[in-house]
C-alpha cells in the first residue's frame, strides 16, 4: 500500500512539473457498455489511445504495452458531469457588488482540494466550478476536468470549454445587497432592473468603442478613446452570445422574468440552475431553448424553494428541456447517480432518460456534449465503471478514468490523497474535512454581508 | 532664537559668560563629525564573494568605501584598526523584501462604513499605489538594528497594505534619516493579491480582475497622454489619475512589479497575470515554491525566497517517553508490548506527511539553486533572529555554504541591479559588511561588527543577559509591565502564581480585551520566560516573553508573532 502511494504521489510530482495534461492509453474488456447516446452493448471493449476513445466493439485486440481493465460483469458508463459545484476553488463569490462578471473563478483554481479526489470516488470527471449565488450578475465559472494529481491549476482546466458565467436571482442577492448592504437590488423587481441595467450600459459601451473604432479609420482623426472598463467587455461578451449564462433561479416568475430579459437583449444561451418551479414553465423554457440544471429532491430550506416537486426533472425533460441533476454540494457530489436514479421513482424515466441527466445533458449544458458525456468513439476517454448498474442502489464506481488516466481505483485507495500538506497544521486537527461538505456553498464569501448591522436590523 | 533671547536677558558686560555659552550652545544644536571614516579590519578571513577566500588579510574602509582588500596593506594613519584575528568578513547581505522601519499605519478603529462596499474608494480598495514608502521609513524603528544585527546592511522595503501598497525603496540598514537611508528609490511597484475585506475587491479573484483593468486603463490613459504631448491642438485634455500614473514606469519596464507570493498557487496566479500584462515580475517571499522551480526559471523573473520557515518539530514526545519509562520499568513492558491502534498508525502516517512538508519547505533553496535558479532571499514574514538558524537549516537540507551566501550577497546585488556597487569585498565597493567572529553558517557564530555605508556598529557580545540558572527569584505576586511598541508604550499586568514546582499566570490590560490565562511560564535561575495568545482583529497572534529577572523588575522582549520583538520592562507591586 505504502509503495504504491509513493509511487502514485511520485507520478504527480512529474505531472505537475511538466505542467501538461497527462493522456493514457487503455483497453477496459468484456463490460456492458452504456453509451448513452447509442444504447447499451454487452460484452464490449472500449479502446483507448491517447486519451481519447478510439474504438468500441467485441474482442479488441490489446495493442503492446497498454493496460487492460477487466470490466466483466461490470458497467462502463461516460464519465458523470456535475453542472452545478464550487469545489477546487480559493473564493466562490465577490459579494461586495450586484455586479461582477469581471472576476473569473479560473484566476484562483485550487488543484489541491481533497474534494476533487472524493468526487472522483463517485465518478465524477467533469465539473462545471461555479461562482456562487451572491450577486444578480456573479463571477465567469470553469468546467474543469478532475486530473487530480496535479500541482498545477492549468491543468485542470478544459481547455477549450465556452466559457460560462453565474447569474442569480430571487432571496440570494436581494438578502446580499439589498439587505445586507442597503443598496439596490431590494426585491426581484430590483434584481431585474440592475441585470437590465447592465445589459444596457454594456450596450452603450460597446457603441462607444464601435464608433471611435469607425472614427479611427479616417485619415487625420483625433480624439480619445472610451475609457476602458473590464466589466463592460465582459458583459458585451455576454450579449454577444460569447459567454453561456448559468442563472440561480427558483421560482417561475422569475425564471419567466428572465427569459423576457434573454429575448429583449438578444441572448440565445442561458440555462437555468435549480429551478425548482422549472416544471411550471417547462413548455416556455423548452421553447426558447433555454436548458435546466435542477436538484432531484431537495428543497424548504428558504422560502423561496417551499413550492417543488421530485417531478421537476422528469417533467422538465418530458417537456423537452434538455435537463440534468446537479449536487452543488462536495457530498451530494459523490452519488449523483442516485440522484439521476430518483427520477425513475418520480417521474418514470428510463434508463437512458435518467443518466442522460447525469452525463450528455450537463455536456451540452456547458458546451462540451461533442468531447465528453457519452462513449462514442473520438470522445474523450473520461469513463466511470460501476459495479452493479449505476442506477441501482447497489451501484458502485469502481474505476474513474479521466483523459484514459485511471484517477480513481477503488482496490488501491490510499488514506491519505493530500497532495500538499501544512507544515504548521497541528497533527490533531489535520482531519480531512474540508469546508465542502453539508453546506450552502452558493453563498460562501458574503457571509461578511449577511452579518452587517444592516443586515440584522432589517431581519427584526 | 535662543542665543538672541539669551543676549537680551543676559548683562551685556559679562563677555566672558556670553561666548562660553555660545559655544556650549552650538554644540548642541550641531552634531560633530566623526574623528575618522577609515578603519582597518586586520588579520580577518576575508570571504571575498562566495568560493573566494583571502586567508589573515586587511580590509581597509575609507569614507563609506572599500579602498584595499589583500595581504601586506599597510594601513593609513587616521585609520582606527579593528584587530579581528581569526573572525571571518564578508560583504554585507542584501534583503529582496522587508518592512525594517516601516511604520505600520493605526488600525483605524471606527472607520467610516462604506456606503456602496461594491464602489469603495481607491485607498479604502487597498489600492494606493502611488504611496511611497520612503514617507513611512523610520530610521530609528528598531526592527532597522534588529535586521542588521544579523547582517543585513540593505534592504528593499515596501509600505504596508493589500493589494497595491505603494512602491517600494532599496535602503541601507543604518542612517539618521529616511533620505539618508534612501539607495534607490521607487525601486518596484509592490503588490500583493490580498483582498480589501469586505469592500471591491475582496476576493483574490476580484483582487486579480481588478490587476488587469487598472494595468489596461494605465497603458490606455498613458498612450493618450503621449499622443496629447506630442501635439495638443484639437485634443480633450487628458484628466489626472495618479493610481494610474504609478503603472506607467512598469508599464515602460523601468521598474519590475514587486509582488509577495509565499504559496505556490499566488506564484501560478502572479505568472499568469504577468503573463496576460507583459510586465518585469520578482517573486518574493516564496515558501512553497519548489513545484514551481521550473516554471519560475523557465519564466525568467526574478525570485526571493523567504527566510521563514516552518518549525521544526519537537521530539519532546521521545523524551517524554524516556522519562515514564524510567519510572516504572513494570509501565514500559506493558508500552512496549501494547500493539498499536489503527488511531496510532494513522497519527504516525499524519506525523511522516507533516514532517515531509517541513522537509520540503526548507529544502526549497536546494531545490531552486539545483534546478540552476538565481535568487535571493527576503526577510518579510522571517524573525531576524531565527535567520541565521533557518540558514543552517537550509545548508543541512542540501544547499552549499557557497549558494547560501550567493543567495544573500552577490545574487540579490544582481537581481536589484546593484552590483557595480555591493555584493562582494572589493575596492570601490561600498563598505557594507559584516564581521563575525567564527564562519557566519557556524552554529556558534556571533556577528561583532556590521559597517553600512562605511559606519561602524559594533556589538558588544553579551555575557547572556546575566542570567544566572543558579539565582533564587520569586516571581510570585503581580507585575505592571511596560512594552515599547512602535505605536507607542503599552501597559500591561501580569500575575504569577505557584503552581505546584512551576507556575501559572494570567495577564490583563495592553491589548487584552479580558483577562487571559498564560499558556505557560517558565523560570530557570532568573531567566523568565511566558507565553500567551492575543487576539487580533480575528487573527491569534502568539505572544513570547524571555526577560531576566532582578530583583523586583525584570527586562527582556517580547516577541509578537510576525510583528516583531519589543522591549519590555516589567515592575513587581507591592503587596497589599
Amino acid at each position: 500500500m505504502k509503495k504504491l502511494f509513493v509511487l502514485l504521489f511520485s507520478s504527480f510530482i512529474l505531472l505537475g512539473a511538466t505542467a501538461q495534461v497527462e493522456k493514457g492509453n487503455l483497453l477496459i474488456k468484456n463490460g456492458t457498455v452504456i453509451t448513452i447516446t447509442k444504447g447499451n452493448l454487452e460484452q464490449t471493449d472500449v479502446l483507448i489511445k491517447d486519451g481519447k476513445i478510439t474504438q468500441i466493439g467485441k474482442n479488441i485486440a490489446t495493442p503492446a504495452g497498454v493496460k487492460v481493465i477487466d470490466a466483466s460483469g461490470q458497467f462502463v458508463m461516460p464519465g458523470i458531469i456535475d453542472a452545478h459545484s464550487h469545489i477546487a476553488l480559493d473564493g466562490i463569490n465577490e459579494g461586495s457588488n450586484p455586479i461582477t462578471p469581471e472576476v473569473s473563478e479560473s484566476d484562483v483554481i485550487n488543484p489541491f482540494q481533497i474534494g476533487i479526489y472524493r468526487a472522483l470516488g463517485g465518478g465524477i470527471t467533469t465539473v462545471h466550478a461555479m461562482h456562487g449565488s451572491a450577486n444578480a450578475i456573479g463571477g465567469q465559472c470553469e468546467t474543469i476536468k478532475l486530473r487530480y494529481g496535479t500541482f498545477d491549476p492549468e491543468v485542470l482546466k478544459m481547455d477549450g470549454a465556452p466559457r460560462t458565467i453565474k447569474f442569480a436571482l430571487g432571496e440570494n442577492p436581494t438578502r446580499s445587497h439589498g439587505e445586507g448592504s442597503g443598496i439596490v437590488p431590494r426585491t426581484r423587481m430590483g434584481v431585474e432592473f440592475v441585470i437590465r441595467q447592465a445589459f444596457s450600459e454594456a450596450k452603450e459601451y460597446t457603441e462607444k468603442w464601435n464608433q471611435y473604432n469607425k472614427a479611427k479609420l479616417v485619415k487625420g482623426f483625433r480624439g480619445a478613446p472610451p475609457t476602458y472598463s473590464y466589466r463592460h467587455e465582459v458583459l458585451s461578451d455576454i450579449l454577444n452570445d460569447k459567454i453561456i449564462v448559468h442563472c440561480h433561479s427558483y421560482r417561475a416568475d422569475e425564471i419567466y422574468m428572465m427569459l423576457k430579459v434573454c429575448k429583449d437583449f438578444g441572448i440565445k444561451r442561458i440555462v437555468f440552475q435549480h429551478v425548482n418551479e422549472g416544471f411550471k414553465v417547462a413548455p416556455e423554457l423548452a421553447a426558447q431553448g433555454a436548458m435546466a440544471s435542477v436538484f432531484s429532491d431537495w428543497w424548504a430550506y428558504k422560502f423561496e424553494v417551499y413550492y417543488s416537486t421530485a417531478y421537476n426533472a422528469a417533467i422538465l425533460s418530458k417537456n423537452g428541456v434538455v435537463t440534468s441533476i446537479n449536487s452543488d454540494d462536495g457530498e451530494m457530489m459523490r452519488h449523483l447517480y442516485h440522484e439521476a436514479g430518483k427520477t425513475q421513482k418520480y417521474g418514470g424515466l428510463n434508463d437512458e432518460e435518467a443518466l442522460a441527466l447525469i452525463t450528455i445533458n450537463p455536456a451540452k449544458q456547458l458546451g462540451i456534449d461533442g468531447r465528453v458525456g457519452s462513449l462514442e468513439v473520438g470522445k474523450e476517454a473520461d469513463i466511470a465503471i460501476f459495479k452493479n448498474h449505476p442506477l441501482s442502489i447497489y451501484g458502485v464506481p469502481m474505476f474513474t478514468i479521466v483523459d484514459g488516466v485511471v484517477r480513481f481505483d477503488r482496490e488501491k485507495d490510499p488514506d491519505d490523497m493530500r497532495l500538499v500538506v501544512d507544515p504548521k497544521q497541528a497533527i490533531e486537527t489535520a482531519t480531512f474535512r474540508d469546508k465542502l461538505s453539508n453546506q450552502d456553498h452558493c453563498m460562501e464569501g458574503a457571509e461578511f454581508i449577511l452579518d452587517s448591522e444592516l443586515f440584522n436590523a432589517n431581519k427584526k | 532664537m535662543v542665543e538672541k533671547r539669551f543676549i537680551q536677558q543676559t548683562a551685556s558686560g559679562i563677555v566672558v559668560l556670553l561666548v562660553c555659552s555660545c559655544s556650549l550652545l552650538a554644540q548642541d544644536e550641531k552634531e560633530l563629525k566623526p574623528v575618522t571614516r577609515t578603519y582597518a579590519i586586520t588579520n580577518v578571513n576575508v570571504v571575498q564573494a562566495p568560493g573566494k577566500k583571502l586567508d589573515m588579510a586587511t580590509v581597509v574602509v575609507r569614507d563609506g568605501l572599500i579602498i584595499a582588500v589583500g595581504k601586506g596593506i599597510s594601513i593609513p594613519l587616521d585609520a582606527v584598526v579593528i584587530k579581528a584575528d581569526s573572525m571571518y568578513l564578508y560583504a554585507g547581505f542584501i534583503d529582496g523584501l522587508s518592512r525594517a522601519g516601516v511604520t505600520k499605519p493605526k488600525e483605524e478603529a471606527n472607520r467610516e462604513k462604506i456606503k456602496d462596499p461594491g464602489n469603495p474608494p481607491p485607498d479604502r480598495a487597498g489600492i494606493t499605489p502611488q504611496n511611497d514608502v520612503r514617507n513611512s521609513l523610520n530610521a530609528s524603528d528598531k526592527s532597522i538594528e534588529d535586521l542588521r544585527n544579523v547582517g543585513f546592511t540593505v534592504a528593499q522595503i515596501v509600505p504596508y497594505g493589500n493589494l497595491l501598497p505603494g512602491q517600494g525603496s532599496i535602503v541601507l540598514m543604518g542612517g539618521k534619516s529616511a533620505d539618508q537611508m534612501v539607495l534607490v528609490s521607487n525601486s518596484a511597484l509592490y503588490s500583493e493579491l490580498s483582498g480589501a475585506n469586505g469592500v471591491y475587491p475582496n476576493t483574490t479573484m476580484a483582487v486579480i480582475a481588478k490587476w488587469r483593468e487598472l494595468y489596461r486603463q494605465a497603458s490606455q490613459a498613458k498612450s493618450y497622454q503621449s499622443l496629447y504631448a506630442s501635439n495638443r491642438a484639437g485634443l480633450e485634455r487628458p484628466g489626472n489619475d495618479r493610481v494610474l500614473e504609478a503603472f506607467y514606469p512598469v508599464i515602460d519596464q523601468r521598474i519590475p512589479v514587486l509582488f509577495k507570493s509565499e504559496k505556490m498557487l499566488d506564484a501560478h496566479r502572479i505568472l499568469m497575470l504577468r503573463n496576460d500584462l507583459g510586465f518585469s515580475l520578482m517573486l518574493a517571499d516564496l515558501k512553497e515554491g519548489w513545484p514551481v522551480a521550473n516554471k519560475i526559471k523557465a519564466s525568467g523573473i526574478k525570485v526571493f525566497l523567504s527566510l521563514d520557515l516552518p518549525e521544526e518539530v519537537k521530539k519532546d514526545d521521545k523524551k517524554s517517553d524516556n522519562k515514564s519509562n524510567k519510572k516504572a520499568d513494570s509501565i514500559k513492558a506493558k508500552e512496549v508490548a501494547k500493539p498499536k491502534t489503527a488511531a496510532d498508525l494513522e497519527k504516525d502516517a499524519l506525523e511522516k506527511r507533516k514532517a515531509e512538508a517541513i522537509a520540503n519547505y526548507t529544502s526549497q533553496a536546494s531545490v531552486f539553486n539545483k534546478a540552476g535558479v538565481s535568487f535571493g532571499f527576503s526577510s518579510l514574514s522571517a524573525k531576524p533572529k531565527d535567520i541565521p538558524a533557518n540558514l543552517r537549516r537550509m545548508i543541512a537540507a542540501g544547499l552549499s555554504e557557497d549558494a547560501a551566501l550567493a543567495a544573500l550577497t552577490t545574487t540579490p546585488a544582481q537581481l536589484l541591479g546593484l552590483s557595480d556597487r555591493m555584493g562582494t569585498v572589493e575596492n570601490g565597493k561600498m563598505a557594507n559588511l559584516i564581521i563575525s567572529d567564527k564562519s557566519y553558517f557556524n552554529e556558534k557564530a556571533k556577528v561583532r561588527y556590521v559597517f553600512v555605508d562605511g559606519v561602524m556598529y559594533k556589538q558588544e557580545v553579551k555575557e547572556e543577559k546575566k542570567s544566572d540558572p543558579n539565582a533564587k527569584v520569586d516571581i510570585e505576586g503581580s507585575w505592571s509591565t511596560v512594552t515599547q511598541t512602535p505605536q507607542g508604550s503599552n501597559d500591561g499586568k501580569v500575575i504569577f502564581k505557584k503552581d505546584g514546582s512551576g507556575y501559572k499566570g494570567t495577564i490583563s490590560g495592553g491589548r487584552m480585551p479580558a483577562p487571559a490565562d498564560l499558556i505557560s511560564v517558565t523560570l530557570e535561575g532568573n531567566k523568565l520566560s511566558y507565553t500567551y495568545s492575543l487576539s487580533f482583529g480575528g487573527n491569534t497572534i502568539k505572544v513570547e516573553v524571555e526577560a531576566t529577572v532582578e530583583g523586583d523588575s525584570f527586562k527582556g522582549n517580547a516577541t509578537v508573532g510576525p510583528r516583531g520583538s519589543f522591549s519590555i520592562e516589567g515592575t513587581k507591586n507591592p503587596k497589599n
